[in-house]
């Protein structure tokens, strides 16, 4: 994750992804393909309604207690025999890790997918430390070795087609030109397996984290988030602390719903539960475990209006129905999180000030609170936002002053038929005048106004 | 759910999730099922830990000392899940559960009467102590990070054989 936030240039990047093909063709053949899934995974599971109603529960209730959550949790790691770290902020995150892994000698780190470590850009601090940081997701892989960041939370390359995949892989490993996935997620098993094999330390993230048990749970498809942490002699893992569960016993809802709703599958390849390090009598485990556990602004969105948001499961359902993401993708958006959740996040993580055009990045269409497998009300949390947004002065002030007028005109039909006569013939001066932006881009108003069409 | 009911719905999701699949009744049959499986002369990772396992370990020649070197491992798992298709390997007594995971071919001998009804009924039986390591396995390795397209064997086996005894 580059620290460079573009969030206040949301409009900016939205106008060059739209201008960029290949980019919306991926996005619209990724989305699609997404919906399809989603919809037949879900087809066969009979009281989808009941089982939403109780992982939402679960997490209400992890929400209400969270500090107690917390601490049970890393009591039952602690028992485990993990060692716990508590990070206050991104910047004591990625210093415990990087004094984790330097006390220890490690330089070449392999690392599972892991959002949080975007967050807190945990790679680049690691790196100017001296470290060799490989992401071993093939997503990430492909990312990393563009120099890119990740445009969805669970497919991170999702913007890149075959042939710029092959063209990578051909330029920096050495390989010849192939655009066949197959060929290509091969290249980059060879690549990554000697990394593993010869890797000091793994770092991973986590789905969740059971307090009764101080296990954590690993959801993926491709192996590598076993390999990080089985193979090396060291396991840190990253995770904020809203990852909680209360019990091992809840896991099984939220098995049903996330692959569902990420991936449409019924179940993910894996899902590791690892419950503290290798223990007298192992042959499996990481000789020693470190668990950190980022708080960076999350115990004040708990106290905020938009705590709701923290119930969140990073599945990825609501940016893969939403018009905007679909549209534009994930990088305009500027940040670690992209799509409903991520105007959200975004906003409260990174303050209003560096984020505000996010919160109208929406059409407020409701698709994704339809999808959202835990029932984040995301379409309520995003007008909250649009509300402290003017609140706290961030709105352009002619908005408020067309909008009241709009308001008065609205009111009196003559007024109103008025204003749609002069809409009409100005249009093409407006759109003129409007160019690539948003303005530039409006459609035509109707020669019959709506009204007058009514019966 | 009759354990016949269960055995079904196993083998049918397993399957779904592109595992192969071979039902036997006694470790004769099973030894013929692992040759009809493995590649032979494949140098073969089997702990020899179970009953089960010490009977498979004698039928391959070739012997890999580790599983990093392995071609194929065979052994058996601690259990399955009927309803999502799934083995569950666990490191309790001192199993490797990476084993499984290295080389390019797994196969999975599990139990009959190992297999777990729903997700519920496992986690239930390990949540209250659960060992260092439990990964539930549900078919090979996979991504489906270039275009959404589907492909087997990203870091895991390529290739996941369930034998059920």
């Amino acid at each position: 994750m580059s620290p460079e936030q573009t969030s206040l240039a949301f409009r900016a990047n939205s106008v060059c992804a739209l201008e960029d093909s290949a980019l919306r063709a991926a996005m619209k053949q990724a989305t699609d393909t997404f919906g399809t899934k989603r919809a037949d995974a879900f087809a066969p599971v009979a009281d989808l309604e009941a089982l939403r109603d109780r992982a939402s529960a679960i997490r209400d209730d992890v929400l209400a207690n969270l500090p107690m959550y917390v601490d049970r949790f890393v009591a039952s790691a602690t028992r485990a025999g993990a060692v716990v770290h508590r990070a206050e902020d991104a910047a004591t995150a990625r210093e415990i890790v990087r004094t984790i892994l330097a006390d220890r000698g490690a330089r070449r780190i392999v690392k599972g997918k892991s959002m949080v470590s975007e967050e807190v850009d945990l790679n680049s601090h690691l790196e100017a430390a001296g470290m060799e940081v490989v992401e071993t997701d093939l997503g990430e892989y492909i990312i990393q070795m563009e120099g890119e960041t990740p445009s969805h939370i669970i497919v991170p390359a999702i913007h890149k087609n075959r042939r710029q995949v092959g063209r990578l892989f051909a330029d920096r490993l050495g390989v010849p030109y192939s655009d066949d996935p197959q060929a290509l997620t091969k290249i980059a098993r060879k690549a990554l397996r000697e990394k593993f094999l010869s890797a000091d330390a793994g770092i991973s993230g986590a789905n969740f984290a059971a307090t009764d048990t101080g296990s954590l749970v690993l959801v993926t498809n491709e192996g590598n988030g076993r390999m990080v942490t089985t193979v090396p002699p060291l396991h840190v893992a990253i995770l904020s602390v809203e990852k909680m569960l209360p019990s091992l016993a809840d896991l099984p809802a939220f098995l049903r719903l996330l692959p569902r709703s990420a991936t449409g599958q019924t179940i993910t390849s894996y899902v590791s539960v690892i419950t503290g390090p290798r223990k007298p009598g192992d042959a499996t485990g990481a000789k020693e475990l470190h668990i950190v556990l980022l708080d960076n602004g999350r115990t004040e969105i708990l106290a905020g209006e938009s705590r709701d948001i923290l119930k969140c499961i990073r599945c990825g359902a609501c940016m893969n129905v939403c018009p905007v993401y679909r549209t534009v993708g994930g990088h305009a958006y500027g940040w670690t999180y992209p799509g409903p959740m991520g105007i959200i996040l975004t906003t409260l993580l990174t303050g209003m000030k560096k984020s505000h055009p996010l919160v109208d990045a929406s059409t407020l269409c409701g698709a994704c609170v339809d999808v959202c497998p835990v029932r984040v009300p995301l379409v309520d949390l995003i007008l909250g936002l649009r509300k402290r947004k003017v609140r706290e002065g961030f709105a352009d002030p002619r908005e408020r002053r067309g909008m009241e007028a709009f308001g008065k005109a609205a009111a009196k039909p003559a007024l109103f038929a008025l204003g749609q006569r002069l809409a009409g013939a100005f249009w093409p001066l407006v759109r003129a005048l409007g160019g690539k932006d948003v303005a530039g881009r409006m459609p035509s108003p109707a020669k019959t106004p709506l009204r007058r069409r009514l019966p | 759910m009759s354990d016949a009911e269960m055995e079904r719905i196993f083998l049918e999701n397993a399957a779904t999730a592109a595992a192969g699949t071979h039902s036997v009744s006694d470790t004769g049959d099973l030894l013929a099922a692992l040759g009809r499986v493995v590649a032979i002369d494949s140098p073969v990772f089997c702990p020899g830990m179970t009953e089960l396992e010490k009977a498979a370990a004698a039928l391959f020649p070739v012997r890999a000392a580790d599983y990093a070197a392995a071609a194929v491992t065979v052994e058996e798992v601690f259990g399955a899940v009927a309803e999502t298709g799934t083995i569950v390997c666990s490191s309790e007594g001192g199993r490797a559960v990476q084993a499984g995971l290295l080389p390019a071919h797994h196969v999975a001998i599990v139990r009959r009467e190992r297999i777990f009804g729903t997700l519920d009924d496992l986690f239930a039986a390990i949540a209250f102590a659960p060992p260092t390591n439990v990964t539930l396995v549900t078919g090979p390795s996979r991504t489906a990070d270039i275009e959404l397209t589907l492909a087997i064997g990203v870091h895991g086996p390529e290739k996941l054989d369930i034998i059920l005894v």
